[in-house]
């Protein structure tokens, strides 16, 4: 028995076919640990892993006959013949399932290209009134009490956007899943690296207010012009940015999404 | 204010013991004095008697664990529970039902019996893992489990009650193995115990007393829709529904049936087959939105009514709805949930069927009260809401103009630039306007020539809606024409009347796609035969000319 596993093992064409094993094994393990692997690229690596084996086999003329062998064997030999019908039954039937597969009906949503986070326009209207993104700060930030702002910011937070944002500042609360995008969480890293005005932007101008390539017709985000002032919009950012723990991104500070 | 609400709470909680806030139509002589001999009743009424001075040893007393419970309270919980846990913080207004008053020490799930104090794994398990179907959220993810346990000893710190004696849970035996007979067993329990009363003969929340249902806080309140577990606010086991119905709900209608146990009325095998009912009324597994509807492709009559069990074999997609919160005046308390809709066509005509569960057919004169209690509970937010009853509406929208372009009319009705064409439902009367939106609320109907028929119908607390319209419209510039192959975004609107809902105070969905299906075409079939007829006859080929070969071979080394 284990004689005859190693001239099974020692002949060049099974070491072949178990070399194609070890090569989709491979692309299969690398799908389960990271992302999976999409069909074209699958097909593509066993390709590659096919020509790397005939080339292997065909190395010496020695090894290129024995691998020839057994196909040879199979395609003439009487005793064979019975294996031959079944491969010519099997093989084409396969080619068959495969093709139908592709060509199948099938239906699903085109992906949604969108751009979550599209540049912010120059200058925005706030209620009537024209207001430059670049230069726009907090004005809070250099006024007043900061523990004031934030829990005025909070009872804005829990009377306006806590049903989709979410209690946890998740992007999770209790109608985000009506939603489609769902609302953004706010405790990933997302708004450090946004600047404050750019928030505002977002909270005043709402999902209408986005670009094109932000998929305006699609965001549940209302225009919050219409049910906050520009104090109430500053003190909720106060209260975003103090909550999470994160910083806004800032014009000229190192460490923090570096210069603009 | 806090003070006074307080004070109230715990004459609320030695009321609600002694049976005044059970099951409105169960007021058995038994029951009142089955929780009148309660000790712990007793001792609720002598603090009742002393609660100011209790509140102000609340102030000084709390325990290290409880400071540091305050902190991550006033952190994360104080918004909607409020500063002095009364329930009645900044966000109070905008949810139904209300945040929990943790001043009554009344709690909804418990292991412990009715009118007990929970336990403080209890407290710990809705903090943890949240109240599904409400706006109270799983916190063992963002709160550390020590934070969480300072939690517990901090919301204790709201009631004197909690300075007795920890209370214990109660026995719950063991579940019996499931089976036909239990079910049916089950459901006879059901009725002889008229949970139907409330929830409804087939479950669906709709029973004859749901317009009187209040909280102890006077609140309107929804008997669970028992076809929907996923929407159970102590989760949907089986052991989780019996444990409540061992427990009952404190401070909601839902009694204990413990004391119908203890009286022999029902044994305690029948009531797990009660809970086993229960859950056989949802599906195993909770509903998951897709996003693409598909309209199979039927070569028989089309289905001719909401009614027709031809639409039995097609399949459901479930759409979630939730309040239209975006334009004003928003709507904070929906009742429409999920809409669960099913689709087929013949080639020429579309057929859909809308189902949504609701609890009347509005206006229904016996829903005033539960208006009245609904325009009370929501008068702060956006302006008051209508105190007449409207008819229960279902308007489903695409956009006016179908193209390949990814680019939509807005989800909320579409504006000016890009309009929507709407079909708009309305019960009373029963009648459907086919017509273009130019946003939310600015409907212009089509008039002359319309083309979408309808069939409603109300059973068991749930409206089935069935549209039909020819593919190809008449009139292409107020219709647009279906046709098989393309994804036509779809979305759904709803509004229960007796709820004080509207147009604009209502259940919003985002968009879906609908996919009509197209006739399988022919190269689907066609393609892999010529496939195998291709390798087949390579193979042959391939074998024919190697034993050939092999013949010459072996001839010449003969010769």
């Amino acid at each position: 028995m284990s004689r005859r596993l190693r001239e099974t093992l020692g002949h060049p064409f099974w070491q072949a076919v178990l070399l194609m094993l070890a090569a989709y094994l491979v692309i299969v393990i690398i799908g389960w640990v990271s992302a999976p692997v999409p069909r074209t690229v699958v097909i593509q690596y066993m390709l590659s892993a096919l020509v790397g084996v005939l080339i292997f086999v065909s190395d010496n003329e020695q090894r290129w006959s024995r691998f020839k062998e057994p196909i040879q064997r199979t395609l003439v030999e009487p005793e064979r013949r019975r294996l031959r019908g079944a491969l010519l039954v099997l093989v084409p039937a396969l080619v068959g399932f495969v093709t139908f597969q592709q060509v199948r009906p099938t239906v699903s949503a085109p992906a949604a290209l969108r751009s979550v986070h599209p540049a912010s326009p120059v200058r925005i209207t706030f209620r009537g009134k024209a207001m430059e993104l670049a230069t726009l700060e907090n004005s809070l930030r250099a006024s007043g009490d900061l523990a004031e702002h934030y829990a005025a910011g909070k009872r804005v937070y829990y009377q306006n956007c806590l049903p989709c944002h979410g209690d946890l500042l998740d992007g999770r609360g209790h109608f985000a899943h009506g939603f489609n995008p769902t609302p953004l969480p706010f405790d990933g890293s997302t708004i450090a690296q946004l600047r404050e005005s750019f928030v505002f932007w977002r909270i005043a101008k709402g999902g209408p207010g986005l670009p094109r390539e932000g998929a305006p017709w699609n965001s549940a985000m209302p225009v919050w012009e219409d049910f906050l002032t520009q104090e109430e919009i500053w003190q909720v950012i106060i209260f975003l940015y103090e909550q999470t723990g994160l910083n806004p991104r800032r014009l000229g500070v190192e460490g923090e999404g570096g210069h603009e | 204010m806090g003070m006074s609400r307080a004070m109230t709470g715990d004459g609320g909680r030695s009321r609600a013991m002694t049976g005044d806030g059970a099951h409105p139509d169960r007021t058995s002589p038994d029951v009142a004095r089955h929780r009148l001999s309660s000790p712990v009743c007793w001792l609720a009424a002598l603090s009742a008697l002393s609660a100011t001075s209790m509140l102000r040893a609340q102030e000084t007393q709390l325990s290290e664990s409880a400071q540091r419970g305050k902190v991550v309270y006033d952190k994360w919980c104080m918004e909607c529970h409020g500063e002095t846990g009364a329930g009645d913080g900044a966000a109070a207004a905008f949810m139904l039902p209300r945040p929990r008053d943790f001043t009554r020490a009344s709690y909804q799930i418990r292991t412990t019996a009715s009118g007990e104090l929970p336990t403080d794994a209890d407290m710990r398990q809705i903090i943890d893992n949240g109240m599904p179907g409400t706006a109270m959220p799983a916190w063992g993810t963002k709160l550390g489990e020590g934070e969480r346990n300072d939690l517990v000893a901090y919301l204790k710190s709201f009631s004197t009650f909690f300075e007795a004696d920890a209370p214990t849970p109660i026995e719950m035996g063991r579940q019996p193995g499931r089976s036909a007979e239990g079910l049916a067993e089950g459901r006879a329990t059901f009725e002889k115990l008229e949970c139907f009363k409330c929830h409804g003969d087939a479950g669906s929340g709709n029973g004859p007393s749901g317009p009187t249902l209040r909280d102890d806080w006077d609140f309107p309140i929804r008997a669970a829709d028992l076809t929907q577990s996923w929407t159970f606010n102590g989760g949907s086991t089986v052991g989780d529904i019996y444990r409540r119905l061992r427990t009952g709900l404190d401070g909601t209608p839902m009694p204990s049936f413990s004391d119908v146990i203890d009286a022999q009325v029902i044994t305690d095998e029948q009531l797990w087959r009660v809970a086993q009912y229960v859950r056989s009324l949802s599906p195993e597994e909770p509903p998951r939105p897709r996003d693409v509807v598909r309209a199979r492709l039927v070569t028989g009559p089309l289905p001719d009514g909401p009614a027709d069990s031809a639409w039995d074999g097609v399949e459901q997609y479930y759409i979630p709805l939730v309040g239209q919160i975006i334009q004003k005046p928003r709507w904070f308390a929906p009742i429409v949930e999920a809409v669960w809709v099913q689709a087929v066509h013949d080639g020429s005509t579309l057929a859909l069927r809308v189902t949504w569960h609701d609890r009347s057919s509005s206006p229904d004169p016996e829903w005033d009260e539960w208006l009245a209690a609904m325009a009370a509970a929501a008068t702060d937010v956006d302006g008051p809401l209508d105190a007449v009853q409207g008819p229960d509406r279902l308007t489903i929208q695409f956009p006016g103009r179908l193209s390949g372009d990814v680019e939509r009319p807005y989800f909320l009705g579409g504006d000016r630039q890009r309009p929507v064409y709407l079909w708009r439902w309305s019960s009373a009367p029963d009648a459907l306007d086919e017509g273009a939106g130019a946003g939310f609320g600015r409907f212009t109907p089509r008039g002359e020539g319309g083309q979408v028929t309808h069939q409603a119908r109300y059973d068991e607390g749930r409206w089935q809606l069935q549209l039909t319209r020819p593919l190809s419209s008449s009139d292409s510039t107020r219709a647009p024409s279906f046709a098989p192959g393309i994804l036509v975004p779809i979305a759904f609107f709803a509004a229960d009347g007796s709820n004080g809902e509207s147009e604009a105070r209502g259940a919003i969905s985002a968009w879906y796609g609908l996919y009509l299906d197209v006739p399988t075409p022919p190269r689907v079939f066609v393609l892999p035969v010529v496939a195998m007829v291709l390798t087949a006859g390579f193979g042959v080929f391939v074998v024919w000319r190697a034993q050939r070969r092999e013949s010459g071979r072996s001839t010449s080394e003969e010769s």
